[in-house]
């Protein structure tokens, strides 16, 4: 009887075994291809030509990179904006930072940047027209659609699903650590709070059982989404299966830029919140003063040429 | 009949144990996931906490718990990613102490953020953070906890009569001198009885923004270091004069470069023993006029041929005196619409 028993315990103890291991690997695996190909970032900032070798493909553990978009223009404070938010990007795993210069070529300053940045990176540029650089118009459009060009056409040859978030960081922003642990689980499009905005100490999505229900905000409420370019991130999976969603530049209103590009790929009620249901500030909508270069010589210029 | 079942058995009992095989094998992650998911949880502050964050909170200092971590050359610009934060304590590295005077405002969470995400790349650097405000703040401490650097919080507040009083242009008043005269007071505290330990301070305010290689070239400091800094007198950058044989000579500013020590806050740092030996040297309150705040502390310190030139004969520009715009809050309204208890 007991050896019955014995032996009929020994048999069932494998398959328990494997019912475990198989239903560990789905809940701690996000839903991924054995094989996710890495175009590879390679270190101190590859800029990867069109004609690359195929990506590598390995299985993954399992951690999506999160792709950053920021859009640059050459200013006084452009190379101290772009160092801190190195500094910040180079503390986070697995980000790739897409840089875009409205330029243009290829300035030298940004080059030599992106080289000795020390975390993935890719160097774009993409000049704005003359005509588009008047105040009360949105900026950036042109930078930020190439760098979404630029991410479908590295995978377009690749099958779904495809790993990875999406989010523009402007760069002079703050963003702390914490907000890339709450968008790497983004599984179409993440929202939360954004910091010093919209006339406000915060904005944020007002969110009800775990959905995304208004908006709290300072600035024009009835906008369908009434969110910064910092209070979102979307996956790489949309991205692609919306190749038609960009930024728009034609009969875009002053403010409508987030809403109009948040429109062509997901509704309200997809908005997954986070931050603990958008109820803690994680990026800060920081705008760093002009510089007063007032005492600037127009003769008798320094004997040397100090990049600053 | 008999070997049949006997086959059917051992056969059924293969079989899983197969399988199981097999998925271990092609899972090793599997076993390792749920250990990973512990240690690499990218906010987890145990393993940084382990690097003496607690140790250093209450009294004196460098006792950081060691890691075993043998530095050649320090590396002068640090080019491979680095996602474990801190880098751990090293023993024969010299300690970087900066002194950072804060005060609450809309901004001061981010700024404090980012400064932080800077700080977290900086191996032995003990940040001292002295707030403006007649208690410590959650804000502040909390964050600091949540950072995982080695750091002091401390706090004094200005009284409104320095606040206003000491100058007719409001730009002028010097501000953070009382809180930066806390820290060298905490400084000299803490190595009153103890060897003081290889180091150099260094004030850091809390808006500008830093490159890592500059925590590379004050490290070494032996007295008193200097560097140009971008941005300040109305310049792009304002830098130390240097003669071909590698001692500073003069000041390359436009607003009055006849003062003993025409530089900016963020210009210089000061070796801790330099700091030991002096105890009286201390930013003055009194009778400064704009712009000569620096040369209140250094010239109790050292004259200008002591200055040790960086940043390669300081031609490079490693720090930027960025200034963030105050941001409007017009919608908040008079009695404030957004949820206090939201921390911003």
């Amino acid at each position: 009887m007991k050896s019955l028993l014995f032996g009929r315990f020994l048999l069932l103890l494998p398959w328990v075994l494997i019912v475990i291991i198989v239903l560990d690997i789905d809940s701690s695996r996000p839903p991924l291809p054995a094989l996710a190909p890495r175009g590879g970032g390679g270190s101190g900032g590859a800029r990867p030509a069109a004609g690359r070798a195929p990506p590598r493909q390995a299985p993954e553990a399992a951690v999506p990179t999160i792709y950053a978009i920021t859009p640059t223009y050459s200013r006084p404070v452009q190379k101290a904006e772009l160092t801190r938010l190195a500094n910040t990007f180079r503390q986070v795993a697995r980000l790739h930072w897409i840089l875009v210069e409205d330029a243009a070529a290829r300035s030298e300053l940004v080059s030599r940047f992106v080289a000795g940045a020390g975390l993935p990176c890719t160097h774009l540029h993409v000049p704005t027209p003359r005509r588009y650089k008047r105040p009360g118009l949105p900026r950036a459009t042109e930078q930020r659609n190439a760098g979404l060009a630029w991410l479908r056409q590295r995978h377009q040859h690749l099958p779904p699903p495809q790993s990875g978030v999406l989010f523009f960081a402007d760069d002079d922003n703050t963003y702390s650590l914490e907000l890339f642990q709450e968008m790497r689980t983004t599984r179409k499009v993440s929202v939360w709070p954004v910091g010093l905005v919209g006339g406000r100490r915060y904005e944020r999505p007002v969110v009800e059982n775990g959905k995304v229900v208004g908006w709290y905000t300072g600035w024009r409420a009835d906008r369908p989404f009434a969110i910064d370019m910092a209070g979102f991130a979307v996956s790489l999976q949309v991205i692609l299966s919306h190749p038609k969603a960009v930024f728009k530049r034609r009969g875009s209103q002053p403010g409508m830029q987030e809403s109009d590009f948040l429109k062509q790929i997901t509704t309200v009620e997809e908005l997954e919140p986070k931050a603990n249901n958008c109820t803690k500030v994680l990026v800060w909508h920081t705008r760093t003063e002009k510089v007063n270069l007032a005492n600037e010589p127009k003769y008798h210029l320094d004997t040397v040429s100090i990049e600053v | 009949m008999l070997r049949r079942r006997n086959l059917l058995t051992t056969l059924l009992i293969a079989l899983p144990w197969a399988l199981l095989l097999t998925l271990w094998h092609q899972y090793p992650t599997t076993r390792y996931l749920s250990l990973l998911r512990k240690e690499t949880d990218e906010n987890v502050t145990s393993k940084a906490l382990l690097n003496g964050t607690s140790a250093l909170r209450e009294e004196g200092l460098p006792s950081c718990i060691r890691q075993q971590q043998s530095i050649g050359a320090t590396p002068k610009v640090i080019q491979n990613y680095v996602y474990s934060r801190p880098p751990p304590w090293s023993d024969t590295l010299p300690t970087i102490f900066v002194i950072t005077p804060t005060y609450t405002r809309p901004v001061q969470k981010a700024e404090l953020t980012r400064l932080a995400n800077t700080f977290l790349h900086v191996q032995n650097l003990h940040w001292v953070v002295v707030e403006d405000s007649p208690r410590r703040t959650n804000l502040v401490s909390n964050l600091l906890e949540k950072a995982g650097l080695n750091f002091t919080h401390l706090n004094v507040e200005t009284p409104k009569s320095l606040k206003l009083g000491l100058s007719w242009i409001p730009s002028h008043t010097p501000r953070g001198t009382l809180q930066r005269n806390l820290g060298l007071h905490w400084l000299r505290d803490s190595f009153s009885n103890t060897a003081p330990p290889e180091g150099v301070v260094y004030f850091a305010d809390d808006d500008n923004t830093y490159s890592l290689e500059l925590f590379e070239e004050m490290r070494y400091t032996r007295r008193v270091s200097v560097w140009p800094v971008a941005f300040v007198g109305g310049l792009r950058y304002e830098s130390p004069k240097v003669s071909p044989a590698g001692k500073v000579v003069g000041w390359k500013t436009v607003f009055d470069p006849n003062r003993p020590f025409a530089i900016d806050m963020a210009g210089f740092a000061i070796s801790v023993k330099l700091i030991l030996e002096k105890p009286q040297a201390s930013f003055k309150l009194e009778g400064v006029k704009g712009g000569y705040q620096e040369t209140s502390l250094l010239k109790d310190l050292v004259t200008m041929d002591g200055l040790e030139p960086k940043a390669a004969n300081c031609t490079k520009v490693l720090v930027w005196h960025t200034r963030t715009e105050r941001p409007t809050l017009v919608n908040e309204g008079k009695r404030g619409f957004t949820d206090p208890r939201v921390e911003v």
